[in-house]
């Protein structure tokens, strides 16, 4: 018995591990010790078990209590917690999956793109694991794991077993150090959070430290449409399957807004040359077809590429996509999600199913009846209205936003909330690349909420926008909050101990002061008229806060169970 | 539209290398300056004077030299160095207003230390350099307040040099935030009509004192006595000749930024400018 389980533990994944673990016993080993035995290492192995079955329980023991006690942080807390213990938690676990693992990471669109790959797999037939949305960094990766896994320290249920991380874009080097994905997804390198990552050429530099490391078994799924994105597959050695856009009629030029063609790009020299890229086609930013100049260095051909696209409605794209390989046939899919960015985002996901061999059939199925991610435009009903939810975090991604709502020229209600807490990015700058000039004149009613409310209204003023055509609901004053928290805070610590969880969530939800946010949802519910529909553009701490105070009203599933479909 | 009167005057903003420069919202400085420059009836025209573009020191009445990504700022370097430089300098001493903001601020001074690799060298506008102490010394990361002219600025800095004046005045004293260096309060640099800083966020839209004070220097330096705005007529040494415009969203903003730095009378200050 004891044999059999140390033979299991031994990860398929080889070499480097087992280089690793041979590594942690030496180093373990105190000079004064002499030779040890068979009996020895055998322990010495069941140790190592022993501490992962100590990481597992002990992070799982924390996760469900700080669940329990509604801390914030409880959708990496049991990773942490696990890795604290055992730092080879994930390396151990993820060998065990039986199909492997899936990673995808970039700026814009891994939620969504991960999500229509689990839709894929599971249509096909696999079990597939996800990260918690959000928790991208490697607490939320080992969390995933470890919540799955048995007090002995091993998975449950890891027959046709696939996981699909989403990987935060810092830390993917981190990520596949400790797993060797068998499919890694890169969707696009833009501008954002640059407070906390540094400049958008220190992640591309990451992102190729990350390709330099990676095992040739890996296959690499990129944008052959973003030149930073494409030119990570030029070094690598293992295969590489590329997707893009082949359709002219979406080029900017061709688009009757002008505002659109002046967009920011992020990306504009040639890393071999330095010569600014020249572009036959844009779609938006810098993605499209590019070319350089002065080397020669050019978009590489798409073997997944999307020939015709066609909004049906807001929320209704057609894509007829054709796959290298079976060059005749174009495939259509319906896109259930709005907007040029979520194209991109299903041509990346159909590009990884064919990397695994998942049929059109399974793919086609998965993505068109995709539920939409938290906030990557659900739907909402309140009070009446239609809540639709559109992130938005970087310029690129509120610019394309922008461009979906108001191409039709039809006069939308929006609420757009904007944040600087630390996932948002402290700085603000951002949003002066927005073109928020093409919202003027096209917004029924326009709130703007969150903690720089007031930096978007003046964004909106210094585009033309009126002060009587905006409402602005700013925070609550500094010395205010301070006070409101004070008393929260007093009357939160005497509940503690109460053993319901709901009848505490009630109880803070009579006391909690309407902060801003809340009057600000309120105030653009109401002035959008009954049976129509608001659009909501946060930031993501912003999204999190409409969500929390949408569930309090019980109008959406709890965050906690919005991961498993 | 009813305050913006028809252009009577123009004034010609050389905006340098907008492709290469243009990290941090510096497209909210420019917007700033054209609006607040439109409701006073003047044309703003922003010129984009790229890698190579020539610099004739008479032909702009206003300089904006943004930040950039350091792979990206090598070339500008050179560029600035070689061919832009005499004009720039000529244009200086001629007293052009020039607000340059992070990197382009590193480049107006001697010179840039990075971590690895050459020293990058600067235009010397300013008497200070820039040194970036390797990989392991923290960013100066955060918002930002500073004094200036008997009022205050808030912004938003992000940068890894540490900046160290000479002779050259500061721009302004810091209240909260890193500043140059971190070390000696001090924020930014001035050179007759030249200003260098590392606030952006964007710095300009919500500190409206300073973006007229920049408009007033270039319209008194370009139509000196004869200048004409709105219905006033401008004297060479009048500190406020712009007609006065509804500034409250702005000073809500500067104000609000500066309570959540702990800044309460300063933030108060703020409010009573309107």
């Amino acid at each position: 018995m004891e044999q059999q389980r140390s033979l299991e533990e031994t990860p398929p994944t080889g070499v480097s591990v087992a280089h690793k673990r041979g590594w942690r016993r030496n180093s373990s080993n105190a000079p004064g010790k002499t030779s040890r035995g068979k009996a020895a290492r055998k322990a010495k192995r069941q140790g190592i078990s022993l501490r992962a079955s100590m990481a597992v329980l002990t992070g799982r023991l924390v996760g469900a209590l700080s669940r329990r006690l509604g801390f914030g942080g409880g959708t990496s807390i049991a990773g942490l917690t696990a890795q604290r213990i055992s730092p080879d938690i994930v390396k151990r676990l993820a060998a065990e999956l039986e199909y492997g693992s899936i990673m995808v990471t970039g700026t814009n669109g891994k939620t969504t793109t991960s999500g229509f790959i689990a839709a894929a797999l599971r249509e096909s037939g696999l079990r597939v694991w996800r990260n918690r949305e959000g928790s991208n960094l490697m607490g939320g990766i080992a969390n995933a794991l470890v919540m799955r896994a048995l007090p002995h320290g091993r998975l449950r249920r890891k027959g046709r077993a696939i996981a699909v991380f989403e990987v935060d874009e810092a830390v993917i080097k981190k990520a596949t150090q400790a797993v060797s994905p068998r499919v890694l997804v890169f969707t696009n390198l833009f501008r954002d959070q640059l407070d906390r990552y540094g400049e958008v050429d220190s992640i591309a530099t990451r992102w190729q430290q990350t390709i330099n490391a990676l095992s040739t078994n890996s296959i690499l799924v990129l944008n052959a449409d973003d030149p930073a994105t494409a030119d990570l597959g030029r070094t690598f050695e293992g295969q590489v399957l590329y997707f893009g856009i082949d359709d002219p009629a979406l080029d900017l030029a061709a688009q009757p807004d002008t505002a659109a063609r002046h967009q920011v790009m992020d990306t504009r020299v040639c890393p071999q040359c330095g010569r600014d890229y020249e572009y036959t086609l844009r779609y938006y930013s810098h993605l499209g077809h590019y070319f350089c100049p002065s080397c020669g260095n050019i978009r590489p051909q798409p073997d997944v590429r999307a020939t015709r696209v066609h909004a049906d409605a807001f929320d209704r794209m057609r894509i007829n996509i054709t796959s290298g390989d079976r060059e005749a046939k174009a495939q259509e899919i319906v896109l259930p999600l709005p907007g040029l960015y979520n194209v991109y985002n299903a041509l990346a996901a159909v590009t990884a199913a064919q990397a695994l061999h998942i049929g059109w059939e399974p793919t086609i199925i998965g993505i068109e009846q995709f539920k939409p991610a938290f906030g990557r435009g659900e739907r909402v009903q309140v009070e009446g209205r239609t809540l639709r939810l559109l992130l938005a975090k970087n310029p690129t991604g509120y610019n394309e936003v922008l461009r979906t709502l108001f191409s039709e020229g039809a006069s939308r209600h929006v609420l757009c909330i904007l944040n600087d807490n630390s996932a948002d990015g402290r700085d603000v700058s951002w949003i002066w690349d927005i073109d928020v000039e093409q919202a003027i004149g096209h917004t029924a009613t326009l709130v703007l909420g969150g903690t720089r409310a007031l930096d978007l209204a003046l964004r909106f003023k210094y585009a033309g926008m009126s002060q009587d055509a905006m409402m602005i609901v700013p925070p609550a004053p500094l010395r205010a909050l301070k006070r409101e928290a004070l008393r929260v805070n007093r009357n939160s610590k005497g509940r503690k101990n109460k053993q319901s969880v709901n009848i505490e969530k009630g109880a803070l939800a009579a006391e909690t002061p309407r902060d801003g946010i809340t009057a600000a949802l309120d105030a653009a519910i109401h002035m959008t008229p009954i049976g129509e529909t608001l659009f909501v553009i946060p930031t993501y701490t912003g999204l999190l806060e409409i969500h929390r105070e949408l569930e309090r009203r019980g109008l959406t599933p709890h965050y906690w169970e919005g991961q498993d479909r | 539209m009813k305050r913006e009167s028809a252009p009577r005057l123009t004034l010609k903003l050389g905006h340098l290398y907008p492709d290469q420069l243009n990290l941090y919202g510096d497209r909210g400085n420019i917007l700033a300056l054209r609006r607040r420059c439109q409701q006073r009836g003047i044309e703003l025209r922003v010129i984009s004077l790229g890698i190579g573009d020539a610099l004739a020191p008479d032909e702009y009445d206003l300089l904006f030299i943004g930040g950039g990504q350091d792979r990206e700022q090598a070339p500008v370097a050179r560029d600035l160095y070689e061919v832009k430089g005499i004009g720039l300098w000529a244009a200086i001493e001629d007293d052009m207003p020039v607000l340059a903001v992070c990197g382009g601020y590193q480049l107006l001074s001697h010179y840039y230390r990075p971590a690895q690799g050459p020293d990058m060298r600067g235009l010397g506008v300013f008497d200070a350099w820039t040194i970036h102490k390797g990989p392991r010394a923290p960013r100066c990361v955060g918002d930002i307040a500073i004094t200036w002219n008997g009022s205050t600025l808030v912004g938003f800095e992000n940068h890894g040099g540490r900046t160290y004046l000479g002779t050259a005045q500061p721009l302004g004293t810091v209240l909260k935030g890193y500043g140059n260096n971190a070390e000696d309060r001090s924020e930014g640099a001035m050179y007759r009509n030249a200003y260098g800083t590392y606030m952006h966020g964007s710095l300009l839209p919500k500190n409206p004192h300073f973006t007229d004070y920049l408009i007033t220097l270039a319209t008194r330096r370009t139509y000196g006595l004869q200048a004409q705005l709105s219905q006033n007529e401008i004297r060479a040494n009048d500190v406020e000749p712009l007609a006065p415009l509804d500034d409250r969203l702005e000073w809500e903003a500067h104000a609000a930024l500066l309570e959540r730095m702990g800044l309460h009378s300063a933030a108060n200050a703020a409010l009573q400018v309107t």
